[in-house]
């Protein structure tokens, strides 16, 4: 694959312990799922709602439900900040710090004896998504009568900045292993693989430690290149498979890491997916460090309670990670579970950008072997468009980071890919 | 809540820049600007046959256009984009305006008056950028538009001043170029013939022969290529590519004219390839962006620059192929953006192209093949015709001259040459033959021609007119002698 070696800039962030955040006094539960805002709103004003109650579920194909995150009473819907950039409907409920949940189970002792139906039934009611950043129902992934032969645990996080992954790995370790190998049993796949960095020894060490009791999971490092993590250049790296559509026509299913964590949750305690871990980082954050947040908190308050920005004016808010997120206008933003990331950096005001040299470069990197350069200048001819594929462009962002002109061309290229699939 | 600015993703950014980009150019350029200094400079005035102030002025003919870029760009920025740029400052950090110009300078004859070179640098930098719109837009390398303009409109008055030879070796090599050397030539041409004036391949490659002021030595293009290859500068595979192409190609009529590998490093070596294909055709903006884009316009350029170089009484190949080729990047992108997907659709192209070398490197080979190569024949010595009328034979022959052939008419009667008439010659000295009647002096001692000397300041014409009267002499002796 081509991909480019990023600064890490990790370290920022895996000093501290995850720290919990957990008493919000108000949450803002967004009425969104996998980028999907056509749900069925379940409560109405002044409801009173669970800890896991349903609050709306999607409409369409997946019907994934979405869950309270306290126990309260629903105090109406306001419109917030969702890690796309744009505003989207919110349920908001006063927490009555009650953590009441409907019905409360001891944990489980085997999470690894339900049948492969109880498994997807339990994904999807406890609304598993792929907490890697797409969000992606993760119940779907194995609702298929095809044999699933490899399980890849996603552990590349191959991001800079972002530690949410590692830090849950690493303080979680027994228990995604647990979930992994009951997914395993459960769906009697032949052999799961963590994909982890070569240069993460931290987590290297740790897993060799606990390895020799799972006979199926084996570990395998993949290199450290951007973007590893994604999820086509991640099966070609471990198993040299190439698919078309969906990983599943060849028996490959991939989860990240994280998500296994979520669907251990779901197995063992019966709890949905209302809380993550989300990485506060970046050189204007006094802190930076990993919390664990409950969906619907809003930021600004997580960010205050970790110590707040270095500075008020000049910084960018950034949703996501340095090279896939968007720079937000406002902190006015609430946690959702595909959030992974909180970056404040400092504003660099001199961008001297350039015209466009035609060096190539652009071309030599894209892991999805477009041609940026090319795209950008036939912006107004469709056909050319499609010749050049621009609807392939995974928006890994590595042309803009490339180009010596510092020409935003990722920009250019969302645009040819936006009119394509206009176009139809 | 609080209120930031939101600029556009990613927010991480390499480190390089198209400004450094350019210093990387001027470092690789650096070495070679010394040499031309070397060569034309310091190496002239340690012999004598330039001043002191003469040995600079190698530098002031790279400085200058470089200088005369920068103007021109300035005074059309101010007349015609009065908005686009605020400041002259900011134009000038990202125009880059003096690189075309340092080209310019690099890839010109010596003898160019500096006039001339001043104009040039305008042609290149309004009609081959700043007209398609600055940095960045251009079609052409505007170098290159330049010197194409120079080389055609004052090719004559260049050629007076002697050409691409600088004082040095005005006095020591007496000749042109090895290229135009080799295509004065009517067959392939010897190690003897084609290297020897000069010296030896380690001349070549180090670049003490005859050429533009900077792009003789191969050594430190070859140097700066890998300079900025590391630095990740150009677009390697074009130079790699091209460089291939001419090789293999001469070596097809290298070995089908039973010459050994130096005929091929002969053509790598001279005619500026090295310089064209290191620095003139990784011109990012007037190049391929595709990786099988660049290797497909390194081998159309290689197969263009033989084809030149053989076919075409225009030995410099490079700069018209670079020039040429510069057209169909728009094309060859689209073959490269699509063989991304499926190499499949650059196969076509692939084969043709290879098939293409194979051929013409073929055909050209055999063209050379039916020479006779008798070694007492002179083999700059044609017979274009002869007519016998009673006992006058009537004699049209060619014999190379200065430059290109002198063709002559010459009638003979019984052993007797009557008359010696010039029909062609390509010399601006010849007026000097004229007058000293050196036409008459050889017939008068057409017995003892070995005897006659040359006439110095145009030795090669003058002793060309004594070989052509020779070697018919001798062919009439053959055929018509008793």
């Amino acid at each position: 694959m081509n991909g480019v070696r990023l600064p890490k800039r990790k370290k920022l962030s895996t000093n501290k312990n995850i720290y919990v955040y957990n008493k919000p006094k108000i949450v803002y539960i967004p009425l969104i799922s996998s980028n999907d805002e056509n749900i069925t709103i379940l409560v109405k004003k002044d409801d009173y709602v669970f800890k896991g109650s349903v609050v709306g579920r999607r409409k369409g194909n997946y019907k994934m439900p979405i869950h309270s995150s306290v126990s309260g009473r629903v105090m109406g819907f306001e419109e917030h900040t969702y890690l796309h950039g744009e505003k989207v409907k919110c349920v908001v409920i006063e927490n009555d710090f009650k953590e009441k949940m409907e019905n409360r189970v001891t944990p489980r002792t085997a999470i690894n004896k339900f049948t492969k139906e109880e498994f997807v039934e339990k994904l999807l009611n406890h609304g598993v998504i792929g907490q890697g950043g797409g969000g992606f129902p993760t119940y779907a992934k194995f609702n298929s009568d095809k044999k699933i032969t490899t399980l890849i645990i996603n552990a590349v996080e191959c991001e800079p900045y972002i530690t949410a992954d590692f830090m849950l790995f690493k303080e979680k370790c027994e228990e995604i292993l647990e979930a992994i190998d009951a997914i395993v049993e459960i769906n009697n796949i032949d052999e799961a693989i963590i994909a982890t960095k070569k240069s993460n020894y931290t987590l290297n060490k740790l897993l060799m430690n606990f390895l020799g009791t799972y006979l199926k999971i084996k570990l395998l490092n993949v290199p450290n290149l951007y973007p590893m993590g994604w999820e086509r250049a991640l099966i070609k790296e471990v198993t040299g498979v190439e698919y078309d559509k969906l990983p599943i026509e060849k028996g490959i299913v991939v989860i990240n890491s994280s998500t296994a964590h979520s669907i251990y949750e779901a197995l063992k305690l019966d709890k949905p997916v209302i809380e993550r871990v989300v990485t506060f980082t970046g050189e204007m954050l006094k802190e930076p460090q990993n919390v664990l947040v409950k969906v619907g908190t809003p930021v600004s308050e997580v960010i205050e309670s970790i110590g707040g920005y270095k500075r008020n004016k000049e910084i960018v808010f950034v949703a996501g990670g340095p090279m896939m997120g968007t720079a937000l206008p406002t902190d006015d933003l609430v946690v959702s579970p595909n959030m992974n990331c909180i970056l404040v950096l400092k504003e660099i005001k001199t961008v001297t950008r350039t015209e466009c040299l035609r060096c190539g470069k652009c071309v030599k990197v894209c892991p999805v072997k477009l041609s940026p350069v090319l795209i950008r200048d036939s912006l107004n001819n469709i056909d050319d468009l499609d010749s050049y594929n621009a609807d392939r462009c995974i928006e890994c962002g590595l042309c803009s980071y490339i180009c010596p002109a510092k020409i935003n061309i990722r920009q250019a290229v969302k645009i040819g890919k936006k009119k394509l699939s206009e176009r139809g | 809540m609080k209120e930031f600015n939101s600029p556009i993703g990613p927010y991480l950014k390499y480190k390089n820049s198209s400004a450094k980009m350019q210093i990387n150019l001027l470092i690789a350029l650096f070495p070679i600007i010394i040499f031309a200094f070397y060569k034309n400079g310091i190496i002239p005035y340690l012999h004598g046959t330039t001043s002191f102030m003469g040995m600079f002025y190698p530098l002031l003919f790279i400085i200058t256009p470089a200088i005369a870029c920068v103007v021109a760009e300035v005074i059309y920025a101010k007349l015609f984009l009065k908005e686009e740029y605020k400041t002259t400052k900011d134009f000038l950090k990202a125009s880059h305006g003096y690189i075309p110009g340092i080209f310019l300078g690099l890839i010109l004859p010596i003898n160019t008056p500096i006039s001339i070179v001043i104009l040039g640098a305008f042609i290149a930098s309004i009609i081959g950028k700043m007209l398609f719109g600055g940095f960045g837009n251009n079609i052409f390398n505007p170098a290159l538009v330049g010197a194409l303009f120079i080389l055609t409109a004052y090719s004559l008055v260049i050629t007076n001043n002697g050409g691409y030879l600088n004082s040095y070796e005005l006095d020591t090599i007496a000749g042109a170029t090895p290229l135009t050397n080799a295509s004065n030539m009517i067959e392939v041409g010897s190690y003897e013939t084609l290297v020897e004036p000069y010296g030896n391949l380690w001349d070549f490659f180090l670049g003490t022969i005859p050429g533009a002021v900077g792009e003789t030595s191969s050594l430190l293009c070859l140097l700066g290529f890998i300079f900025l290859t590391i630095t990740r500068t150009i677009k390697w595979k074009i130079s790699v590519v091209y460089v291939l192409t001419v090789f293999v190609m001469s070596s097809f009529v290298g070995n089908l004219n039973g010459l050994g590998t130096w005929f091929s490093l002969f053509h790598i070596f001279s005619g500026g390839l090295m310089f064209g294909a290191v620095f003139m055709a990784t011109d990012p903006v007037t190049s391929p962006t595709t990786p099988v884009g660049q290797v497909l316009y390194g081998l159309f350029l290689g197969i263009l620059t033989v084809l030149l170089r053989f076919l075409t009484p225009y030995p410099e190949g490079v700069l018209t192929s670079i020039l040429t080729m510069n057209m169909l990047i728009f094309i060859i992108d689209k073959i490269g953006a699509k063989a991304r997907f499926t190499f499949q659709s650059a196969v076509m192209p692939f084969l043709v192209v290879w098939a293409f070398v194979a051929v013409v490197g073929a055909m050209i080979g055999n063209k050379y093949q039916n020479v006779d190569l008798n070694p007492d024949v002179d083999p700059h010595y044609y017979i274009v015709n002869q007519t016998e009328v009673l006992d006058k034979v009537t004699y049209v022959v060619t014999q190379k001259g200065y430059s290109g052939a002198i063709k002559g008419e010459i009638v003979i009667e019984k052993g007797k040459v009557l008359s010696m008439v010039i029909l062609e010659i390509n010399d601006d000295f010849y007026p000097n033959i004229e007058s000293a009647n050196y036409i008459d002096k050889l017939l008068n001692e057409q017995d003892s021609l070995e005897s006659v000397d040359t006439i110095s300041g145009t030795t090669y014409t003058s002793s060309g007119l004594k070989k052509m009267l020779i070697n018919t002499l001798k062919d009439y002796e053959v055929n018509y002698g008793e």
